[in-house]
């Protein structure tokens, strides 16, 4: 049971250091949605160069795939624009963006457990047909002595996250990663508040407890 | 406070002691197994913050918009000509009744048009405006068709972008 009113509305670590700024106001983005929504293409593409890195990024760390999560990403965004006449605006634009893309991404999750390829790790390189190639890390570190040890313990976090389960992993992205408020959270997975946090009290849990066997066996170090 | 009740509010926390009460805070002071547990909260969120911001690939917008220019090709024409009556968000009907009502005008325009360029005595044929607005059966069509056809055969309709509508009935 969690302390009432613990877990209130405090952003996600990731929240001041998303990638790039909202640009465009709530105003601007109404106006744009609407115009879209009368088929112009213009308009939309305004919406999807202000929702890309956001989507690209979740959809990204869902799926552990850079490659996949760019095919679900410009899915997600064609789906939206076919479905804009569907939007009424009762939720907010960008919930209802990651909602599409979330549950593409889901899909995708579980025709890879149907397959059986849900293990993949992202250690192990990319099979395309020029041949085999390695999985691009993003390395954002400053020099080469610590970049193989933060690296190392990047693809721990991200095997980590991998391996929660799919509503744990779901919450923990939305809510650590990407910034979301817990308000935001629900509405984009359509579960009350409280699942939400619940859900994200098991979901560091889970994720300290695997993190932490790893630290043991000395796969990872942690930055003091 | 029990070991349980503090480790809930460690994980809320992520054992960051500027967050905890002093309740919680005294209770660390004697347990070390509770202390563990916020040492490896916090080593688990800073574990988290390692990873970089990620940005979606150059192109994607254009990608989409250029799958979107595509699908919308193969629409075609009716359901752009639908676009400039009814927008998007009317229901199905709407769009396919002004479909309809976008060709019929069309058409009937079309018809106007050629009417006045044939010669005086020469009864024009205006097959392609009978429909009256109205969707045609499809022996009605196959019918429009045909004599569109021949019409066209004869080059008096090659370029009349009205009349050549009716073949998007199907």
């Amino acid at each position: 049971m969690l302390p009432a009113g613990s877990l209130n509305n405090r952003r996600g670590v990731a929240s001041t250091r998303m990638a790039k700024a909202a640009t465009l106001s709530q105003a601007e983005i109404e106006r744009f949605v609407e115009r879209a929504k009368r088929g112009d293409r213009r308009a939309f593409g305004r919406l999807v160069d202000e929702y890309k890195d956001k989507i690209y990024s979740y959809v990204s760390r869902m799926l552990g795939d850079p490659y996949e999560a760019e095919d679900v990403t410009q899915e997600a965004f064609v789906r939206a624009y076919r479905s804009l006449p569907r939007f009424r605006g009762a939720a907010s634009f960008h919930t209802w963006l990651y909602r599409i893309a979330g549950n593409l991404a889901i899909d995708v999750v579980r025709r890879r457990k149907r397959n059986d390829v849900s293990a993949f790790s992202l250690d192990e390189p990319l099979e395309s047909d020029d041949g085999e190639y390695e999985r691009e890390i993003a390395d954002d570190t400053g020099g080469p002595e610590d970049a193989t040890g933060t690296r190392e313990t990047q693809l721990a976090v991200r095997r980590a996250i991998m391996d929660l389960p799919e509503k744990l992993r779901d919450v923990m992205i939305l809510y650590e990663l990407q910034g979301e408020t817990y308000e935001d959270i629900a509405e984009i997975l359509d579960v009350p508040l409280g699942t939400v946090k619940s859900r994200l009290f098991n979901a560091r849990n889970q994720l300290k407890e695997r993190l932490q066997s790893l630290v043991e066996a000395g796969e990872i170090e942690v930055e003091q | 406070m029990t070991c349980v009740e503090v480790r809930e509010n460690l994980v809320i926390c992520w054992g960051d002691a500027d967050e905890l009460s002093a309740e919680v805070l005294a209770h660390l002071a004697e347990c070390e197994a509770c202390r563990l547990e916020a040492m490896l909260l916090r080593e688990t969120r800073i574990m988290l913050r390692s990873l970089p911001d990620e940005q979606a690939p150059v192109g994607l917008t254009e990608g989409v918009l250029a799958r979107l220019a595509d699908e919308e090709a193969q629409v075609g024409l009716p359901g752009r000509v639908a676009a400039w009556f009814v927008p998007q968000d009317q229901p199905a009907w709407a769009r396919a009744a002004a479909v309809g009502v976008a060709l019929a005008l069309a058409v009937a325009g079309g018809s106007v048009l050629y009417h006045g360029q044939q010669p005086a005595g020469n009864e024009p044929e205006t097959v392609v405006a009978t429909t009256q607005g109205q969707v045609p059966g499809q022996a009605e069509y196959d019918e429009l068709l045909l004599r569109h056809r021949a019409l066209e055969a004869s080059q008096a309709l090659a370029d009349d972008p009205g009349v050549t509508l009716v073949t998007y009935y199907r």
